[in-house]
């Protein structure tokens, strides 16, 4: 008899176990990264931590590559089908994979989901990555454009600060009493590409694209007129480093060594410019007749043929939503997080420098995203040759913007 | 002898080609014949392959892009190809004078081809910076005003040339040493003794005999150079406005960041006839200068 | 040369030779003497135009810095395991190739060569991608052996030792012949030894191109504790900002190890002295 129970309660325990071991299987789901090494790995550790310690049945891989090799890595992981089941994208990105199916349709584990509330996040970044109607990815982080300005160089000239309501015009007729050669300063830098090129559009009443039939319009009137004002800081109002004066200096490297009064760049540099030798803080952008300000955002997607969608939907919800993440995001600044909620911004605004913080959020009002075509990359450099004839002098800017028409065209067939 | 009648020597060929063929074929010549396939296909990696015959050709013949790439291609082939070998013979025999610290003059020329590009690259640009680069600063002393360099589109792809030239010369001279120090003492003495100058010795001795290591740097150099890239991506990415972009950055640009994958191995494949022309054709010549054992 | 005679020709010829010489050498170690000096400093995003030479204050910061963020020791270990069995993976493999083609009169070994020579005329970027898919298909993605293999099997060291064996005079392999050596033999004990130099070339060049690949292990390696140092050190240029001291400090890791590597196999560039008794 006590044989016939021990053997029973062996026979249990054997088929209890397989069964507990089953439930727990740990899950491991590769996350695809280009904006956490090396300076932030720790803290995306950190969540991954805490994700873990909440799904004790879900791990996180990390893997990361360089920003200018992730997007030479990620087409060829896809090729060899070895897709990892998160990654990361950028918004020009996105829109390659959205439209070739790649990503997870994230409604439906979205439906399912009783505590997700896509409510949290700032609706313009949310709104960035839907698809034909899918939700093919939820925002990460945010960041967007100012104008930062060196407030010595501005007390030693007697030129008043930046207003929000600038308009260029005005920028350059302070740029003008800043600019003093001998001395190696210049008082402006707005970089001549096409991310600044489809914004100073955007500033003057333009655009790329008619919005009602789509046709190019990237040569009208507005078009050129901005185009030849972006030029002409450089060549008619001397007011402006062109690629040669600043001989491979980067235009963050010139303002911190005091050579840019005024600097057209990203929050993303706050970092880098926080010890500078000189008192500095940062404005709405000018415009020409409106304003227009950059808005980029990152956001992690699933992928499509992922083993683990229901998984990786837990870590994309925890990855863009959980209040640690912001708590760590913010307190490290690794960008900001998507999140419409000013509560998680209250220790950013707080931070100095710059002062002036809330700059950053009054330029949402603004945002533009940018003009996104299939082939985006040959227009963005197609683009971007032509603008750097123009301040060559090779070409006119009416003549740059036609040809620039006629490649877009050629481009959209 | 052994190993020279027919199937015994099959059998030995087999055993020293094997090793190296079996590999080459596999982890190169099957991704070979892939690009191959791929040229007559688009491709963007992530949605299936499409079959398009000859339309990547057609597209590369009247591409204005393609054509400007070559012309800046061989221009740089021809900066480059000719005094980076000179200059590196001259060197080799420098270096092969009995002088003290040789050591560490080899080492010094070695150092910039185990340099990274991404420093080298970095110092080459405050060397070729307009305003107060060390060449303007020079330039300036002799009176003359130096141009922009990198910035102007007439003297960017010098600046590269000069830039690769200082960085692979360590590359040929460590190869010339090499055949240098292979050429039997023996040769030099009984011409020393018949009372030949140096000069002489030079070119009935040195060059004859080196000949086999001049051919290999010649070939190695110019499949080499058809496929620059580090450099121009690095120093000035293709510019400025276009005037540095060459074959490579373009099949790059094309294959990665404009996912087109089937054209940019189309545009492989002609670089690749370009290239194996102008190989054939220095094959075909070593007879008329080659001296081999 | 006599020490009492006013300097000759020869001495001034000399001289010049060690101007020369030491000038051309100094041209060629400033840009290394300029990443050690940028290493040295505690400059993070800047990059000082015009450079400075002697950077003040003097830090070893940039290394702490470098090994806190980054895993350099296991990082520098991978490289040199792979670096390793490149280099004898291609001297073995390229000697035995070149042996073949510099000494067995065999019908097509001239379209054969030229076929390997052919291998050398794609850009490897756009082989890459179908390297990728058959490395999958292996199930070598992420591998030692997929890192590896690929490097091991190059033209380039077949053509370097085939032109060195090409020089070696006939009559040696003609007496091992008569006294009833293999190819094999003659392989081993005749030609190879006579081409130190070659080898030494060959060696230093696979360690090389081992050491500094970038693109390849970029692709086929995921996990971090397998990254070689290029992949790793790549992390620190930053979608907006580069790190510029921590990047000179890794690229000075990254060159010492070679530079080591060529003077130890650079002894071996040394005439080899049996050449030396040959009578023509």
């Amino acid at each position: 008899m006590r044989k016939y129970l021990i053997g029973l309660l062996v026979l249990a325990v054997l088929l209890t176990v397989p069964v507990i071991t089953f439930a727990d299987d740990p899950v491991t789901i590769r996350y695809f990264t280009f904006s956490a090494a090396p300076d932030h790995l720790d803290d995306l550790n950190e969540m991954i931590q805490i994700f873990e310690a909440e799904h004790p049945n879900i791990h996180v891989v990390v893997e990361t590559a360089p920003w200018g090799d992730y997007w030479t890595k990620l087409p060829t992981l896809v090729a060899g089908g070895q897709a990892p089941d998160v990654f990361e994208l950028n918004y020009e990105n996105f829109v390659t994979y959205a439209s070739r199916g790649l990503l997870l349709n994230l409604e439906t584990p979205a439906a399912g989901d009783a505590a997700f509330n896509a409510g949290v996040y700032y609706p313009r970044a949310y709104g960035a990555f839907q698809y034909k109607g899918m939700q093919l990815g939820l925002p990460a982080t945010f960041s967007t454009v100012m104008l930062f300005y060196n407030k010595d160089l501005f007390d030693a000239a007697g030129v008043s600060y930046p207003e929000p309501d600038w308009t260029w015009d005005d920028a350059v007729a302070a740029a003008k009493e800043l600019t003093d050669l001998a001395n190696g300063v210049w008082g402006l830098h707005s970089p001549v590409q096409f991310w600044e090129f489809y914004k100073k559009v955007a500033q003057n009443g333009g655009s790329f694209f008619n919005s009602i039939d789509g046709s190019v319009t990237v040569n009208s009137a507005q078009c050129v007129e901005a185009l030849e004002k972006m030029v002409g800081f450089i060549t008619e109002d001397g007011v402006m480093p062109s690629a040669s004066d600043m001989g491979g200096m980067s235009d963050g490297d010139m303002f911190l060594s005091g050579q840019l009064a005024m600097n057209v760049t990203g929050i993303w540099m706050f970092a880098a410019f926080a010890d500078a030798p000189f008192s500095w803080d940062i404005q709405v952008e000018p415009g020409f007749t409106e304003h227009a300000t950059h808005f980029f955002a990152n956001a992690v997607s699933v992928f499509a043929g992922s083993q683990h969608p229901e998984e990786a939907w837990e870590w994309v919800k925890f990855f863009t939503s959980s209040p640690e993440m912001a708590r760590i995001r913010v307190a490290s600044g690794w960008e900001l997080p998507a999140l419409d909620n000013p509560t998680y911004f209250a220790d950013y605004l707080n931070l100095t420098p710059p002062d002036n913080r809330e700059a950053v959020f009054e330029s949402l009002n603004y945002a533009i995203v940018p003009p996104v075509i299939e082939r985006q990359n040959e227009m963005q450099d197609t683009i971007g040759l032509l603008i750097e004839r123009v301040v060559l002098g090779q070409m006119t800017a009416q003549e740059a913007l036609d040809q620039a028409k006629t490649e877009i065209e050629e481009l959209l067939k | 002898m052994v190993g020279t009648k027919g199937f015994h020597k099959f059998l030995w060929v087999c055993l020293f080609l094997l090793p190296s063929l079996s590999g080459l074929l596999l982890f190169t010549g099957f991704p070979v014949i892939s690009s191959l396939i791929l040229s007559f296909h688009k491709w963007d990696l992530l949605s299936p392959a499409r079959f398009v015959g000859l339309g990547n050709f057609r597209e590369i013949a009247g591409s204005q892009q393609f054509w400007a790439a070559l012309g800046h291609t061989i221009y740089f082939i021809v900066g480059y190809l000719p005094f980076v070998v000179a200059i590196s013979l001259a060197v080799a025999v420098l270096l092969n004078q009995k002088l003290r610290g040789e050591v560490f003059y080899r080492a010094a020329f070695f150092t910039p081809v185990v340099s990274a590009w991404v420093a080298v690259a970095l110092l080459w640009r405050w060397i070729f910076n307009p305003r107060f680069g060390l060449l303007n600063y020079a330039l300036g002393l002799a009176g003359i005003s130096g141009p922009s360099w990198l910035f102007d589109p007439a003297w960017a792809m010098p600046a590269v040339i000069i830039t690769s030239i200082w960085k692979d010369i360590g590359f040929l001279t460590v190869m010339f040493l090499a055949g240098l120090q292979n050429i039997p003492t023996v040769y030099y003495e009984a011409a020393a003794i018949d009372g030949a100058s140096s000069w002489r010795r030079f070119w009935q001795i040195t060059l004859p005999l080196l000949s086999p290591t001049i051919f290999f740097a010649l070939v190695i150099s110019l499949i080499n150079s058809f496929q620059v890239f580090d450099q121009v991506w690095i120093m000035t990415g293709g510019g400025p406005a276009g005037a540095t972009s060459v074959l490579v950055e373009r099949i790059v640009k094309n294959a990665f960041s404009y996912s087109r994958m089937g054209y940019a191995s189309a545009l492989s494949w002609v670089l690749f006839l370009f290239i194996f022309g102008v190989t054939f054709v220095q094959i075909r010549a070593q007879k008329r200068w080659v001296t081999y054992e | 040369m006599n020490k009492n005679t006013p300097p000759s020709r020869s001495d001034l010829r000399r001289l010049c030779l060690y101007l020369i010489t030491v000038t051309l050498s100094l041209g060629m170690i400033i840009p290394f003497l300029w990443m050690v000096s940028t290493s040295l400093t505690g400059d993070q995003y800047v990059l000082r135009m015009p450079p400075r030479f002697f950077p003040s204050p003097l830090t070893i910061k940039s290394y702490l810095q470098l090994a806190e963020l980054l895993p350099i020791g296991r990082m520098f270990l991978n490289s040199l395991f792979v670096a390793f069995a490149v280099t004898i993976g291609q001297l073995l493999t390229s000697s035995m190739a070149a042996y073949a083609f510099a000494r067995i009169r065999f019908r097509g070994s001239s379209w054969l060569f030229l076929i390997y020579l052919g291998t050398l005329m794609i850009p490897f970027q756009v082989t890459i991608t179908p390297l990728f898919i058959l490395m999958r298909y292996l199930g070598w993605i992420n591998t030692y052996q997929g890192v590896i293999l690929p490097g091991v099997f190059t033209a380039f060291g077949t053509f370097l030792l085939r032109q060195f064996f090409l020089t070696i005079p006939r009559e040696l392999e003609e007496a091992a012949f008569m006294d009833g050596a293999t190819h094999w033999t003659i392989y081993w004990r005749v030609i190879l030894p006579l081409s130190k130099p070659a080898l030494a070339t060959l060696g230093v060049f696979a360690f090389m191109s081992s050491w500094n690949a970038y693109l390849w292990p970029l692709f086929v390696l995921n996990d971090s504790s397998m990254m070689t140092l290029p992949v790793g050190l790549a992390a620190l240029h930053g979608r907006w900002l580069t790190r510029w001291n921590l990047v000179m400090a890794g690229s000075v890791i990254t060159i010492v190890p070679m530079l080591i590597v060529y003077l130890l196999a650079q002894k071996h560039f040394v005439r080899g002295v049996a050449m030396t008794g040959i009578k023509q």
